[in-house]
């Protein structure tokens, strides 16, 4: 997993170098491409950060570029940069899920606040995905039988009747209950039933 | 009458070219048979037994057979000329002299009828002028040859030298009135009908005339049989009489009529003066019938000319959709025409006639002739713009003026309207190709402003650090930054400005709007030999759009496509404005036969400076664009696959959406 990082897309090559500058100074790490060809080229799924794009550029247009990822599955954040007047852009931009747009020339507080809020974003979304991972590996350590203790917990079934269910004493139920809390590393009932959930 | 029947006979006689085939043959036969026969009627009082006789109506047929047929057909009239000698008066002066004769008399009256046709014959004798030079032509011919004919059978020994004089002058007088009097009747021949329905409708009167020449010829010889000489004038009575009504034909035939009397009066009556002397008192009357026939019929053509230009007047000013006025020096109105009522309202009344100055205020007519346009006064006091033109009349006894005049208050109308249309057009024109520029202006200075900012802040950052040491530092990097972003401000208010221009939208129904529209376009059509068909269906729904703005799209369409065609040859000069509608729209599509546009070019052709001509800004395409946009419209290129040139296509949304800011 790399740093999160700014991937800056613009076929200006001043506006490249100086947003690069002063994302850079604001203390963000910064990547940029002269066009979302190049982009798309080299792109690689573990880039973790947000992407800032131009609109309109020679070839491959910003939003084709928002659509591209779309189809990849690519759920990098996107903020588009517009020029004044594009509000039609800016606003089919943002109903493809952009997270955010600039408008030319761009206020260096309003872009590190708008570029930090979609790296948060991003991070926020790898924490998710990190989190269901492991609850899914712990889950997997899980016997049969322990997991059906657990679907059975969650439903909200008293010790006894899950006894009966199963066609076992409950004292081997109060035996699964604790290994299985054991593997999931949880300690009490009410996270057990959010797990099995 | 007369003049019709003159020309119809020209027209049909001339033309007819001389064949030697069987009707050729059968013409030739029938003429020599005719020939002989007159020949053989006429055969009066001869010189020693010689064809030399007062009166040669065969003379006659011989010129007219040449008249009609041709100077070709000379050899037939030789032949004529000898079969009547050999079979009527043998072959007392040898075959030689005959032969020669024969020749003589055959070549000068094809000469004769050279020089008629030349003139052009029944023409010639409806003017005095023309008939007095056929007069001449025919006694200077006929002279010659009797001259040749009687000193030919002189040298011959055929005839006594003292008899050649009474000889030539016999001989003369008898072709000479045998021309004059069958000649110009034999041309008729072919108008026969014609005649036929004449005689037919005033027979009453023909017969009159017939037995008035008949009378006064039974007068002279009848109740004086010796003396005729002394009563041979009132034979003139008769014969003017019928020249006076009939012109031309009337006289040839009344002195025909008056020609074969006298013959039979002298053949039967045994104490009758010699027939040559008759033949020259008849000489005069026949000059005086034919130069009086000749003036009658050229009056009644004149009359008739000019009763023909006064019918034609008559519709053309009833007709004339202008007002037409004859007015004297004075003002006074002397004639309107109908258009002139229906303009000024009525022009006389029982208060007495409006003058020029009523309904011409501002007219002076100090010229002879002259144009103005003016303000004309209707009889209720309005007024309007009026085209003038007058001039005098050219008339020995009348100097009035003809006035003509036009009402052109619609076409001034429709000329403002035009100019107006065009005014707003160009107006609009200007403010999209302002709004165009600032826009792509504003986009192209906003990137480097976007950087500058970009770039100050950065240093805003960098010179933190060296705050300490100059406080400026800080502060003049933040003005900088504050100043870039005014200027990016007075950029976008200046686009606003010009995009802000509000879409008036009015029901349009296209094809009603696009005959308007390129009937503006003719001229320009006219000049580069194009050709535009615009093929519009009737049925398209109407829109909802701003003409004005369509209107600058379709103007730069077609002035684009008549710049593509020109580059072509004239025959594929072609360009077409068509119609259809689709969901939710219509569109119109503009193709034409030019080159077409190149793919790399046709990649960014609407954007602004993008252009193939040499003196083009490249904004035509990017302005008509942003204005469809603007309306909710999209403006679109394809190659024409019917054409091979380019073709571009307007879509006009049926329901107008609010406009995207394109």
């Amino acid at each position: 997993m790399s740093d999160p990082t700014v991937f800056l897309v613009d076929d200006d090559a001043a506006i490249r170098d100086a947003l690069s500058l002063l994302i850079s100074l604001k203390g963000l790490r910064t990547a940029v491409f002269a066009s979302a060809e190049s982009f798309l080229e080299t792109y690689s799924p573990d880039w973790r950060g947000c992407l800032l794009t131009d609109l309109q550029m020679p070839g491959m247009h910003g939003l084709e570029l928002q659509a591209a990822l779309v189809q990849r599955q690519v759920e990098l954040p996107v903020v588009v940069l517009t020029a004044y007047g594009d509000v039609a852009t800016a606003r089919a931009a943002l109903k493809n899920g952009a997270a955010d747009f600039l408008e030319k020339p761009v206020d260096d507080d309003v872009l590190i606040d708008v570029l930090r809020n979609a790296i948060r974003l991003d991070e926020e979304r790898h924490r998710v995905i990190a989190e269901r991972t492991d609850t899914q590996e712990r889950l997997n350590r899980l016997t049969p039988r322990e997991r059906e203790v657990l679907n059975l917990l969650a439903e909200g079934l008293q010790h006894r009747d899950i006894a009966e269910r199963l066609q076992i004493s409950p004292r081997t139920v109060e035996v699964y209950k604790a290994r299985m809390m054991e593997k999931l590393h949880v300690r009490s009932l009410a996270e057990v039933i959010r797990l099995g959930a | 009458m007369s003049q019709s029947i003159a020309t119809v006979a020209s027209e049909r006689g001339f033309a007819r070219q001389p064949r030697i085939d069987g009707r050729g043959l059968a013409l030739a036969g029938a003429y020599l048979v005719l020939y002989v026969v007159l020949d053989w009627l006429s055969f009066i009082q001869p010189v020693l037994k010689l064809g030399i006789t007062p009166w040669n109506p065969n003379t006659g047929l011989m010129l007219a057979f040449l008249l009609v047929y041709g100077p070709r057909w000379a050899p037939v009239t030789a032949l004529g000329v000898l079969a009547a000698e050999v079979l009527i008066r043998g072959t007392p002066a040898g075959w030689l002299v005959l032969i020669c004769a024969s020749a003589a008399i055959a070549c000068g009256y094809a000469a004769l009828a050279t020089l008629l046709r030349r003139w052009g014959v029944p023409k010639l004798i409806e003017s005095t002028a023309g008939a007095a030079r056929l007069v001449v032509a025919v006694a200077v011919t006929t002279l010659v040859v009797a001259t040749s004919y009687v000193l030919l059978f002189m040298a011959a020994g055929a005839l006594p030298v003292e008899a050649v004089g009474g000889s030539i002058a016999r001989y003369w007088v008898g072709d000479f009135n045998g021309i004059l009097t069958f000649t110009p009747l034999l041309l008729l021949v072919g108008r026969w009908r014609e005649l036929r329905q004449v005689l037919r409708n005033r027979l009453g009167l023909i017969a009159l005339q017939f037995a008035a020449v008949a009378l006064t010829m039974w007068l002279i010889f009848g109740l004086a049989p010796n003396d005729e000489l002394r009563l041979f004038y009132p034979l003139f009575l008769p014969v003017i009489w019928v020249t006076l009504q009939w012109g031309v034909p009337g006289a040839m035939l009344s002195t025909l009529a008056v020609q074969i009397g006298l013959v039979i009066a002298v053949q039967n009556q045994p104490g009758a003066p010699p027939l040559v002397d008759l033949q020259f008192l008849l000489l005069t009357l026949i000059l005086t019938a034919l130069l009086l026939g000749a003036v009658v019929t050229e009056r009644a053509n004149a009359l008739e000319r000019v009763a023909m230009r006064e019918a034609e007047q008559r519709v053309l000013l009833a007709t004339a959709p202008d007002a037409v006025l004859t007015v004297h020096p004075s003002g006074e109105i002397r004639s309107a025409n109908p258009a002139a009522h229906g303009l000024f309202g009525p022009l006389a009344s029982a208060t007495g006639s409006r003058t020029l100055r009523t309904i011409l205020p501002a007219i002076r007519l100090d010229r002879e002739s002259g144009r103005a346009t003016l303000e004309g006064r209707r009889c209720d006091g309005a007024t309007f713009p009026a085209e003038i033109a007058w001039a005098r009349l050219t008339a020995p006894t009348n100097d009035d003026y003809l006035v003509i005049v036009r009402d052109v208050s619609q076409r001034q109308r429709a000329e403002n309207r035009l100019r107006e249309r065009e005014m707003a057009l160009s107006r609009a024109m200007r403010f999209a190709v302002a709004g165009e520029l600032a826009s792509a202006l504003a986009h192209e200075l906003n990137q480097p402003i976007t950087a500058l900012v970009s770039y100050l802040q950065a240093a805003e950052i960098l010179a933190a650090p060296l705050a300490s040491q100059d406080q400026r530092l800080q502060g003049t990097l933040g003005k900088a930054t504050h100043e870039a972003i005014r200027a990016s401000e007075v950029l976008r208010r200046l686009r606003d400005f010009y995009r802000g221009g509000a879409v008036k939208r009015e029901r349009l129904e296209l094809n009603l709007f696009c005959a308007t529209f390129t009937a503006t376009f003719q001229e320009r059509l006219r000049r580069a030999g194009a050709e535009l068909l615009v093929d519009i269906p009737e049925a398209l729904p109407r829109i909802e759009a701003d003409a004005t703005q369509l209107e600058i799209v379709l103007h730069n369409l077609l002035s684009n496509a008549i710049d593509a065609v020109s580059q072509q040859p004239p025959a594929s000069r072609h360009i077409v404005l068509s119609g259809g509608h689709g969901a939710g729209g219509v569109t119109l599509r503009v193709e034409d036969s030019g080159p077409g546009i190149a793919a790399d070019v046709a990649a960014k052709l609407f954007e602004p400076f993008v252009t193939s001509k040499v003196d083009g800004m490249g904004l035509g395409l990017a302005i008509s664009r942003s204005l469809l946009r603007g309306q909710g419209g999209e403006l679109s290129y394809e190659p024409s696959v019917a054409s091979g040139g380019a073709c571009f296509i307007v879509r006009i949304p049926l329901h107008p959406v609010p406009a995207t800011d394109a």
